[in-house]
This record gives structure tokens, C-alpha cells and sequence, in this order.
């Protein structure tokens, strides 16, 4: 990681920006959410993504403290992801589980934790009925840095 | 309804809040099938969006709008062997999207 920050470095002007985005290493709440009221299903504990992220914070701090880069601004804000129905939500983690699986050494894959999701959400979708939606909130980490 | 992400808009906003974009020579790492591309590239001068991914990069040129086409670049390609074919300081942003992991 520390590597490709230096090869940013390289490729950025001297007036050039790097931005970073990337979700912050913290369990994402999967929500039902119907009429403007949220309830709270579970919690996404995605360490499989975590050990990444750190990593990813930890080559950030390592350049800026090397004086590679200036972090000039940072800020996080919520993105969430909407799911048709449970099936869906359960196939689309899966996928994620197998491709951080396959990509990353340090990955963690605990099905059982994302199965262990799937019935309470899914009384809560059949309990709640039409109109209510399946999402997860997952917090994102943004920084502005300047090459120096 | 199938999968929705950050229908929001709240990605985009806060990159735009954290970088000004008119006029600049963007690469972006990481670009999937051009999410969060969308949400800066009418303002950038050019784009260049990366991705390992094959089959992402093929979604990305399928839904690249026609007024984008003469300033946006879709390449299927590692960043290491991208980097290692790129001349320096030619890039005013480089936008990483969770691929610094």
C-alpha cells in the first residue's frame, strides 16, 4: 500500500490533490427502514473489510508522517446500499465475502456471522410489510491530501 | 427493485465538497463500474478510470453517457502495471475508491 501511495505521488503534479475513500474499520448496522422510522436488525461485523482498512489507514499515516503527502482535509459520511429483499442481501455479501476471500490475504471470511443476520432481518421485512426497505449503512472515510 | 447504492447521493456530495474538479486531469483507481465516476466527471477536463475487473470496466463503458465520451477512459488494468507505464506528474487528482486495500 505504501508503495502505490508512492507511485501517486509520483504521477500527481505538485499542485495535485489525492483523495481517499474508504469505509471506516466499524460494524455497519443493517436497518429496516419504513415511514421514516429505522429499527435495527443487526450489525454487519465486517472485519473481513476491517483488516484492510486499517492497513489502508496505517500506509496513510506512514506516508504523511514520512512527509510524502499533508493531509489538508477529512471528513465521513454515510452510504447506504438498498437491498430488494433478504435473498438479495444474503447473495450480494456472500459475493463480497468470497471476492475479499480471494483478494486479500488478511481476509477473515465469517459466513456464519452474515447467516446469523438473515432470519432477524427477515421477520422484521415480513413483520413490517409493504413499503419497508432493507438497507445497510456502512460510515466512509474521506481525506484530501497534498504531495509535498 | 434490485441493489440500490447510496441512491443519496451522499458519496458524491462529499467529493465534491472535498476536491474541486473543473478543469482538472482526474485518475481514479478503483472506478468498478463507474459509480462514483458519474458523480464528478461533467466537471473534470479528463478522466481516467482504472479497474482490475474486466467484466466491471465493460459495465462502466455500457452506461458512459455520450457527453462524456470525449473525456472519459475506461481501462481494464491493475494500477501497478498502470503506474509502471505512466510519466510522472501528469494527473491533478487521484481519487482512490476503497482501493487503497
Amino acid at each position: 500500500m505504501v508503495h502505490a501511495l508512492e507511485e501517486i505521488h509520483r504521477l500527481l503534479t505538485s499542485a495535485g490533490r489525492l483523495i481517499d475513500i474508504h469505509p471506516v474499520a466499524q460494524a455497519s448496522p443493517v436497518e429496516i427502514h419504513q415511514g421514516g422510522i429505522t429499527h435495527l436488525a443487526g450489525l454487519l461485523d465486517v472485519r473481513q473489510w476491517c483488516v484492510d482498512y486499517q492497513e489502508a489507514d496505517k500506509a496513510l499515516t506512514e506516508v504523511v508522517q514520512r512527509g510524502l503527502f499533508a493531509v489538508e482535509g477529512k471528513g465521513l459520511f454515510d452510504s447506504l446500499t438498498y437491498y430488494g429483499s433478504v435473498p438479495e442481501m444474503r447473495t450480494s455479501l456472500h459475493e463480497s465475502l468470497d471476492k475479499f476471500a480471494r483478494d486479500a490475504e488478511s481476509a477473515v471470511v465469517d459466513l456464519p456471522q452474515v447467516e446469523a443476520l438473515m432470519g432477524p432481518a427477515q421477520a422484521m421485512m415480513d413483520a413490517a410489510g409493504s413499503g419497508a426497505e432493507l438497507r445497510i449503512r456502512e460510515r466512509i472515510h474521506i481525506a484530501r491530501l497534498r504531495p509535498t | 427493485m434490485g441493489i440500490v447504492v447510496d441512491p443519496e447521493g451522499n458519496e458524491a456530495r462529499a467529493l465534491l465538497d472535498m476536491a474541486e474538479f473543473g478543469g482538472q486531469h482526474v485518475l481514479e483507481v478503483g472506478c468498478g463500474d463507474g459509480r462514483v465516476t458519474w458523480g464528478y466527471a461533467d466537471r473534470a477536463a479528463r478522466v481516467t478510470a482504472i479497474e482490475p475487473s474486466a467484466k466491471q470496466i465493460a459495465l462502466a463503458r455500457e452506461r458512459l453517457p455520450v457527453q462524456l465520451q470525449d473525456r472519459l477512459e475506461f481501462r481494464a488494468i491493475a494500477f501497478e502495471e498502470f503506474a509502471a507505464t505512466s510519466p510522472p506528474s501528469v494527473f491533478d487528482i487521484v481519487l482512490l475508491s476503497s482501493s487503497l486495500c
